[in-house]
């Protein structure tokens, strides 16, 4: 059994019209979605904005309603469950996208990483300024700058900020969702370094949420990819990265500029010839609405949404 | 003994200015604000100190030898029909003026800004249902509606007449306050504060209203110069205080009189230039923290 | 379209209804009844009691409403035991008297705000619009009743220019041209009044619009054409910002209201306002829930009014 295990995971929010405002349709944001995700690990989620990526993150850890499907974490079923004051928030925490949005401007640093210590922890005034600055001093900041506001620091310090907050409770499985994104590229480099190292000192499961395949090869044992709600391939780093099965991943992998510039020109011609046979060959990997098929295994650890042969 | 030491220096870091002490800044460089809300303060202060001494029922006693006396030296400002001393009623009248609409907006603050963030935070259904009865609220045009209960309340006094007045006037700033939460609550700040396991309760006070204060503040100070207004307008028709508790309104109805209006300005002018001021200053000040909360229309 | 105004349609019953039952409400807890003031003390109870049981007012309340509602959507509003005569007869002629006093405020109120605001939009930040700015931030934080009672002290009676009290000299054959222009004289400086103080929000928001739509890129684009000023104005500009105004129309008739009720008491002309408060002092019930209960639908359609204008004006409004 693993750490983290989902089910069949679906997302569906519904579309209100007509003159009495009832449901008229659903928007399937994620639709039939399973990852399983050993401890220590990173399993990393790829896919174009609008995927369902996020979605499936946020419905993990309970910010989005789950239509149906189940989240099992270690062994227990946390699916829908109410999160104050439970086991599974404790051990579940996010990291989001935005270091600007995701810290209250009004608070001060000391009240923005003590908030789930006073909500699990009964300590003292005193403890928990300590705690606060042990933390600061863990992700690399200042702990004399517990007093000040938010936007008195970097993009780069904020998302350590934020990192602090999320490891306050000693968490087992982090949700990052597009942590380094909004950072500028030279410190996307920094910060991604600094989650490798909390997670060997702090023993911590990454799920990590990104659209950018440069970011998940650093980063991520075990990778899927989604397109438009559902899974398109899954497998291990290398399975992804060497064997590439679906055109979409194909072209996504293709997409990842090289450094080396010898071989540019190879690298030009090769995006080209993928793109040629993704045009080509759409209808082969897409149902007719444009969907990815169902999971086939193509080996041990790798599925490719291909169509049933015969 | 070191730890001991650093612990110290933790305990009185660079604190950073909050967002309070910038409001201030701007207020006091906002000449005209700052002139008005000294005269504000001022004539708090002299209202209530001269009204506690005072003594409104030998005020409001009538006094038959001396009826529409104009201004002079036993009268400051004169007498009304029935002898009594309008500066006297102009300075309860305006104890009282004030002491009611800081009530209200009080009291309206109190049940708009509820209102507002339980329908903003909410969402959905809720939200729906709550915005259709504030829609109702809203299209019932105040006057008449305050009047009418007023005409029918058995035991009419002070207490019935702000709650009456409050029942129709929560509507305002419940409906900026709910779209200031809608937007509010979709930021991760407030998503971070459900997966750290804050209870929705907790998330309302402790992380979305300290993000609405400034709104809050402004929009009360902008309600407290309406309800002046509303006040005195209830009590010129007849339908505020009774006459036995003077407001600046009462002064002013009795100029329905045309005597009155036309001869006897003393009893009206004073009592309407005050409630001007009143509500100008309060305007004033209310305009200068709503571009001091403003970052685009700051000063400086 | 059409879907937005059904359904916002669909909205009004429930909140017509709600009306009518808070008024009813009103109606049945104000003190005493209709037979309360019409009776000697000699009169015996038990015959009282008899009446009452005869004219139903000790039925539940529900078939009371049913009645009342009856009456009313067959334009039969009560009897006002003071005036001794029907509610809808007595209410007549004075709907007729507050309605063109309002459409006279509305169009003063226009004619004095439009120019006002675009020529404070147009001009942003020059002494022009500093003054306006001025001139409508000053009537906003004014009380009307103050402004109005200046207005009529001034006018009416220092300078004598204008009449003091009713909404027609006395003793004038309806339907003559005196009448009507001895009519118009009579309703001019209410409505005066009542315009100089309720610019504000037109002008504000006409010069905000103006403001924004004279940065946006059509604009310069159109000037970059070589439009001139003008017509860069008369065909860009204002049909983007004088539609809305058109649309608030509705919304205006709650303000009216309100003030109609001081101006009316103020002027001493007979309107609705007037008669409200004469109800109350008067304890007429029956008219006191009449009129609330007409200025209340009024407002709901105004409302409505306004909302589907808004929704075919501007398109973003339909999806909320």
């Amino acid at each position: 059994m693993s750490y983290l295990e989902v089910k069949d995971l679906k997302v569906h929010f519904p579309i209100k019209g007509g003159i009495f405002g009832r449901t008229v349709d659903h928007i399937k944001a994620v639709d039939g979605v399973s990852i399983s995700l050993e401890k220590g690990k990173t399993y990393g989620l790829v896919g174009e904005s609008g995927s369902g990526k996020s979605t499936t993150g946020r419905a993990i850890i309970g910010l989005n309603n789950i239509t149906s499907g189940k989240v099992i974490f270690d062994g227990t079923d946390i699916t829908n469950i109410k999160r104050t004051k439970s086991e599974a928030t404790k051990n579940i925490q996010m990291i989001f996208q935005d270091p600007y949005s995701s810290l209250n401007p009004k608070k001060r640093v000391v009240d923005i990483i003590s908030e789930p210590l006073r909500n699990f922890e009964n300590l003292t005034r005193k403890e928990e300024r300590k705690r606060v600055q042990e933390l600061l001093e863990l992700v690399g900041l200042s702990p004399e700058s517990i007093l000040k506001y938010p936007h008195e620091f970097s993009g780069g310090q904020r998302q350590r900020i934020g990192i602090a907050r999320a490891i306050a409770l000693k968490p087992k499985l982090i949700i990052a969702d597009e942590p380094v994104s909004a950072l500028d590229v030279s410190v996307q480099a920094q910060v991604l370094n600094f989650m490798k190292e909390i997670q060997k000192e702090l023993d911590l499961t990454y799920l990590f949420i990104s659209h950018d395949l440069g970011v998940i090869k650093h980063m991520c044992d075990d990778i899927g990819i989604m397109y438009k709600g559902r899974y398109v391939e899954e497998g291990t780093a290398e399975d992804i990265f060497l064997n590439p099965q679906h055109i979409y991943t194909k072209r996504l992998v293709a997409a990842i500029p090289d450094i080396d510039p010898n071989k540019r020109e190879a690298k030009r011609k090769f995006r080209e010839e993928v793109k040629t046979e993704y045009d080509q060959s759409y209808n082969d990997y897409f149902d007719e609405e444009g969907l990815a098929y169902k999971l086939q295994p193509v080996s041990e650890t790798h599925l490719v949404a291909l169509p049933e042969k015969g | 003994m070191e730890n001991k030491v650093k612990e110290e220096k933790a305990n009185q870091p660079n604190k950073s200015p909050s967002g309070f002490s910038i409001i201030w800044r701007e207020l006091v460089r906002d000449k005209l604000a700052l002139i008005s809300l000294f005269f504000l303060l001022g004539i708090i202060a002299f209202v209530f100190g001269i009204a506690f001494v005072l003594d409104q029922d030998e005020i409001v006693k009538v006094d038959l030898f001396s009826i529409y006396e104009p201004p002079g030296e036993e009268f400051v400002l004169g007498t009304d029909y029935g002898g009594r001393d309008v500066f006297g009623q102009l300075i309860i009248g305006t104890r009282n003026s004030l002491t009611i609409a800081l009530l209200v907006t009080l009291l309206t603050g109190i049940i708009g800004v509820a209102y507002g963030v339980i329908s903003g935070y909410f969402g959905g259904q809720i939200d729906n249902i709550m915005m259709r009865i504030l829609d109702f609220f809203m299209i019932l045009p105040f006057t008449m509606i305050v009047i009418a209960f007023v005409a029918i309340v058995p035991k009419y006094n002070t207490i019935t007449f702000s709650l009456i007045m409050t029942a129709f006037l929560w509507m305002g700033i419940a409906r900026l306050i709910r779209s200031k939460a809608l937007q509010e609550k979709e930021l991760d700040y407030i998503q971070a504060s459900k997966t750290l396991g804050s209870s929705n309760f907790k998330i309302i006070f402790t992380q979305l209203l300290p993000n609405c204060s400034s709104l809050i503040i402004v929009t009360m100070t902008l309600n407290l110069a309406a309800n002046i207004g509303l006040e005195s307008g209830l009590s010129f028709l007849g339908f505020g205080f009774p006459e036995s508790t003077p407001s600046l309104g009462t002064l002013l109805s009795y100029a329905t009189n045309p005597q009155t209006l036309e001869y006897r300005w003393w009893i009206w002018v004073p009592a309407s230039i005050m409630i001007l001021l009143l509500m100008l200053s309060v305007n004033n000040v209310g305009q200068a923290l709503k571009r001091a909360t403003d970052a685009r229309q700051r000063r400086g | 379209m059409w879907k937005f105004s059904v359904r916002r349609t669909l909205i009004m019953i429930p909140q017509l209804i709600v009306l009518s039952i808070l008024i009813f409400v009103l109606g049945q807890l104000m003190p005493g009844d209709a037979l309360s003031g019409q009776v000697g003390p000699d009169v015996d109870p038990a015959r009282l009691d008899e009446i009452r049981e005869q004219m139903g007012w000790n039925d539940p309340w529900h078939e009371q409403y049913a009645r009342w509602m009856g009456g009313v959507l067959q334009g039969d509003l009560g009897e006002s035991f003071r005036f001794k005569m029907p509610v809808t007869e007595l209410i007549g002629q004075r709907i007729v008297n507050s309605f063109w006093l309002s459409v006279a405020t509305l169009i003063l109120t226009y004619i004095i705000a439009i120019p006002l605001g675009i020529t404070s939009g147009r001009f942003n930040d020059t002494w022009r619009d500093q003054l306006i700015t001025g001139y409508s931030y000053v009537g906003f934080a004014t009380p009307l009743f103050i402004f109005a009672l200046v207005m009529l002290w001034l006018f009416g009676f220092t300078l004598g220019w204008f009449p003091t009290s009713g909404s027609v000299t006395p003793g004038l054959e309806p339907g003559t041209f005196e009448y009507v222009m001895s009519k118009l004289y009579h309703l001019l400086l209410p409505a005066i009044s009542m315009a100089l103080i309720t610019t504000y929000s037109t002008i504000q928001y006409l010069r905000n619009e103006i403001v924004d739509t004279k940065q946006k890129d059509f604009i310069i684009t159109a000037r970059a054409k070589g439009a001139s000023e003008t017509r860069v104005y008369n065909r860009h500009i204002l049909r983007n910002s004088l539609l809305p105004i058109a649309a608030f129309l509705g919304f205006e008739i709650t303000g009216l209201i309100g003030g109609s009720i001081f101006i009316e008491n103020i002027f001493g002309y007979p309107g609705m306002g007037q008669l409200l408060v004469e109800s109350i002092s008067l304890r007429d019930y029956t008219v006191l829930t009449a009129v609330t209960l007409l200025f209340g639908i009024a407002s709901i359609l105004g409302a409505l009014l306004s909302d589907i204008i808004l929704s075919i004006v501007d398109p973003r409004i339909r999806i909320k």
